[in-house]
């Protein structure tokens, strides 16, 4: 029988680390941050998904294919969120209305 | 092994193995899943080319008199839905791609067959529930959906169309997780990447863009079924919302999938032109790494189609170069092509006609693009008969030629006959020039500036719009021939054997039809080339290339 | 045997192990992994598509979604992430087990994760409820005073789609646990042959990494107004 892949050790670990994560993101709500608040939500978030990805996922012990898919993914989906946004911020910068 | 023809009442292939319409319903067979969509996918081009004819016929004359304006509207739309999602999106990869590829790469099958055959379902349920949408009194908004009509204003079955390919986007879905899947991990034993012929090359990158766009149309096409079923306003500017928004997030699909429908396309091409010039694929790295360019390059393109719909100057000016961009991998693959019929051994079969007729009918598309692609001359172009003559290029004049000469390029493999070469090329020549006559003036049309979408139009503009619907006669004829002769040579063609056309490729190793489970055996691969025409010169009884 | 005794035959899993396409049971697993993986990101783009909107629109003012953040209710939210990350906790040691081959040990824990997820969407329901009764439903019944109405209204409108679509996906999780745990229980399920289960588990992940994003868009930004 194969060893499993992730021990209960790194399996709880990460469980810890999650449900501390998640306790600094609400703390976070209380600050007032301004813009900067979602801004630093969402990396804290980023970083659990990280966690869950690796070692709830096994994904730090999968193939190299495995990592290109999930690496194809997020940059597909910054591709998408950056070029949209990019449109919308880069608005009413040129002295030409509608521009 | 390569076995002999034999008589195929005795030799067990696909399609004798099991008998009975339960055991095509109920397939997992990729070859028999290919041949359902290609019934499907043919009913539906006949359907989108009706709508085509009516358009053309009102067309004849400036004024209104066939239909009304608001009937035009709903024609253009379902010509445009049928044609795009239920043809043209798996036209190739469903048909030609689910029969070929496991047999490209020496499989006995794709690597979820059941997933397969639950693509066509999907596909069909897709279907059904859009030609429920048409049966009861269509939609007039587009096949692009633009809001705020589509949401606030249009008062014909816009949910039910979107909804219907909401379903058929999980068909393209489906196929692309399959299709990738067995690339990385079915392929036969010593089958490099690098000795894999582009056709499946291609596929991969269509494969890739299945997966990754498809989703962002669902999401899309969700939040305009939500916004008119529950009458928010997602994209209304009263509460707020965006309709460019809508546009951003259809283009990020919809772009895209016109490299899904010109991709396929390509792979068949890249399979007809060194089986017809008896050489290998000339520049095969750089046709293949052009396949994978063009799917990621065509993600970072979208915004060229809203160029006057109010994006920033920035935004358009950076979409505008990279549309640059995207042209290149295609130029590359053309040069290839080229390159590759040069000193070949020629051979003027159909699938040749139509594969060199891609080429030529496919640059001038691609040229054009390059036109819209400038922003102050897109300012001028864009929603004219230009852009309709630049998609229709690349579309009919590329896609549907290409999947015609695949059809018949792989018509022995499938059937285990031969069609008739005679009638075969008089069609194929029939469509070229059908073809060119219907789309040509649409060029100089648009650039006069007759707007696209009008059922009626300034009396100037009437004497190219004749032209075009004469050519659009000659094309559907054109069109009409080979179902009628292919069909014929199903039951009536000579036996083909194994390898008529005497071309390198695993599909060809094996007998006409196949066996079900493909090969007799595991193909090794002992070969070092992808297209060994060299090595393989004497097995497959070549001349010797000049 | 009739054809039907045969169809409900429970098969040993080295029968089940190999499809006809495959080889190996390696590459059959492999490739498994390879689809499920490629499915992930589809919905990667499916979810992403929704937060690219929801981003776009919460720039043009950043206020007026902070204040339906505001109406969010942080405690619920919070419990129901805490909530998601056991139920991922008890799905990866469902994983564990069937990897070292204990039914017992995984059935439990298959059923912990139907448990803990059956809570979040009930809370969920109670969150949704507690927006139906303060008229924060569009659509449906939205009532808003403030100037920055048409905002908040954006806002439910995105955390209705987005939470929804969300507790949809855990619905057809729970679904697909069920079928896990029948699996489980007949017999077709060893260290040899555990893939099921480890498909299951990253489709559950998955769902709980969507949920921590949509929590901190949702429910962090409007705390601060409270």
């Amino acid at each position: 029988m194969k060893e499993p892949v992730v021990s209960i050790r790194t399996y709880t670990i990460t469980w810890l680390a999650l449900l501390i994560l998640a306790l600094a993101t609400t703390l976070l709500g209380f600050l007032n941050l301004g813009p900067f608040s979602m801004g630093i939500a969402i990396l804290i978030a980023t970083a659990k998904a990280a966690l869950v990805v690796a070692f709830f996922m096994h994904g730090r012990y999968e193939s190299k294919l495995i990592h290109v898919i999930i690496a194809a993914g997020v940059i597909w989906f910054l591709i998408m969120i950056s070029n949209t946004l990019g449109d919308y911020i880069t608005r009413g910068r040129l002295p030409v209305p509608g521009k | 092994m390569i076995e002999e023809a034999t008589e195929q009442s005795v030799r067990e292939t696909y399609l004798n193995k099991e008998q009975g319409i339960l055991s095509w319903l109920l397939t997992t067979d990729h070859k028999r899943i290919g041949i359902l969509y290609t019934i499907s996918i043919t009913f539906f081009f006949f359907l989108g080319g009706f709508f085509a004819l009516l358009m053309r016929l009102e067309l004849i004359d400036p004024r209104n008199w066939l239909v009304s304006a608001e009937t035009y509207n709903k024609l253009f739309t379902m010509h445009g839905i049928i044609m795009v999602w239920f043809f043209l999106i798996p036209s190739i990869p469903n048909t030609l791609g689910n029969f070929v590829l496991p047999m490209a790469l020496g499989a006995k099958d794709l690597a979820f067959p059941k997933l397969n055959l639950a693509s066509w379902y999907v596909f069909m349920l897709g279907a059904a529930v859009t030609i429920f949408a048409l049966f009861r009194g269509g939609v007039d908004t587009g096949w692009t959906f633009y809001t705020p009509f589509s949401t606030t204003y249009s008062t014909t079955y816009v949910t039910a169309a979107t909804v219907g390919v909401f379903i058929n986007g999980f068909s393209s879905i489906m196929t692309g997780l399959n299709f990738i899947a067995t690339v990385h991990r079915m392929r036969a034993p010593g089958l490099t990447w690098y000795k894999l012929p582009i056709f499946v090359w291609s596929h991969y990158a269509t494969s890739i863009i299945f997966v990754l766009a498809t989703p962002v149309l669902a999401t899309t096409l969700l939040m305009v079924a939500v916004e008119r079923i529950f009458q928010v306003g997602i994209f209304d500017p009263r509460l707020g919302g965006d309709p460019v928004l809508f546009q951003h997030m259809f283009w990020f699909y919809s772009h895209p999938a016109v490299y899904i429908m010109v991709l396929p396309a390509m792979a068949v091409v890249s399979e007809i032109i060194p089986a017809f010039s008896r050489k290998p694929l000339f520049g095969y790295k750089a046709v293949a790494y052009s396949s994978i360019a063009i799917a990621t390059i065509g993600f970072l393109v979208w915004g060229h189609h809203m160029f006057v719909a109010g994006i920033s100057a920035y935004s358009a000016m950076s979409f505008s170069i990279l549309s640059y961009f995207v042209a290149v991998p295609s130029a590359i693959k053309v040069f290839n092509w080229t390159a590759t019929v040069y000193r070949g051994a020629v051979s003027w079969d159909t699938p040749m006609l139509y594969a060199i007729g891609f080429v030529g009918l496919f640059t001038i598309g691609g040229m054009t693009g390059l036109f819209l692609a400038a922003l102050g001359l897109d300012v001028h172009l864009t929603d004219t008969y230009f852009v309709i003559a630049h998609f229709h290029y690349i579309m009919v004049g590329g896609t549907v030629m290409a999947y015609l000469g695949g059809v018949h390029y792989w018509w022995p493999k499938i059937s285990g006959k031969l069609y008739p070469e005679g009638l075969a090329r008089l069609s194929a020549v029939t469509i070229f020039l059908g073809f060119n006559l219907t789309f040509f003036p649409q060029f100089v049309l648009g650039y006069l500036g007759m707007p696209r979408r009008y059922a009626a139009y300034p009396e100037e503009f009437q004497f190219l719009n004749i032209l075009s619907t004469a050519g659009a006669s000659i094309l559907g004829v054109g069109y009409v021939m080979p179902l009628f002769y292919l069909l014929w040579s199903w039951k009536y063609g000579k036996e083909a054997g194994p390898n008529p056309w005497r071309a390198t490729g695993l599909e060809w190793q094996t007998s006409s039809p196949p066996p079900k489970h493909n090969f007799e055996e595991t193909p090794i691969i002992t070969t070092s080339l992808p297209y060994p025409y060299e090595e393989m010169k004497e097995e497959l009884g070549l001349v010797q290339t000049r | 045997m009739s054809k039907l005794d045969e169809a409900f035959e429970v098969k040993p899993p080295e029968v089940l192990e190999l499809r006809e396409q495959f080889a190996t049971p390696d590459q059959q697993r492999q490739t498994a992994m390879v689809g499920i993986w490629i499915f992930l990101i589809t919905e990667v783009l499916l979810f992403g598509a929704l937060f690219t909107a929801f981003t776009v629109y919460r720039l043009s003012d950043p206020q007026g979604f902070d204040l339906g953040s505001k109406d969010m209710d942080t405690v619920l939210g919070s419990v129901n992430t805490a909530v998601l990350i056991c139920s991922s906790f008890t799905m990866a040691l469902s994983v564990y087990f069937a990897e070292l081959g204990k039914r017992k040990s995984l059935a439990l824990f298959l059923i912990l994760t139907m448990l803990i997820g059956t809570a979040f969407l009930a809370i969920k329901f109670t969150e949704y409820h507690s927006h139906w009764v303060d008229h924060k439903v569009p659509g449906l019944w939205f009532e808003d005073h403030s100037p920055h109405a048409a905002k908040i209204e954006m806002f439910f409108v995105f955390y209705f789609i987005m939470t929804g679509l969300h507790a949809l996906h855990m619905t057809i999780g729970l679904g697909v646990l069920t079928v896990l745990l029948f699996r489980t229980a007949i017999g077709s399920i060893t260290a040899e042959y555990h893939t099921p289960i480890e498909v299951g588990g990253l489709y559950w992940h998955f769902i709980d990494i969507v949920w921590i994003y949509l929590y901190a868009i949702f429910y962090i930004p409007g705390i601060h107004l409270k």
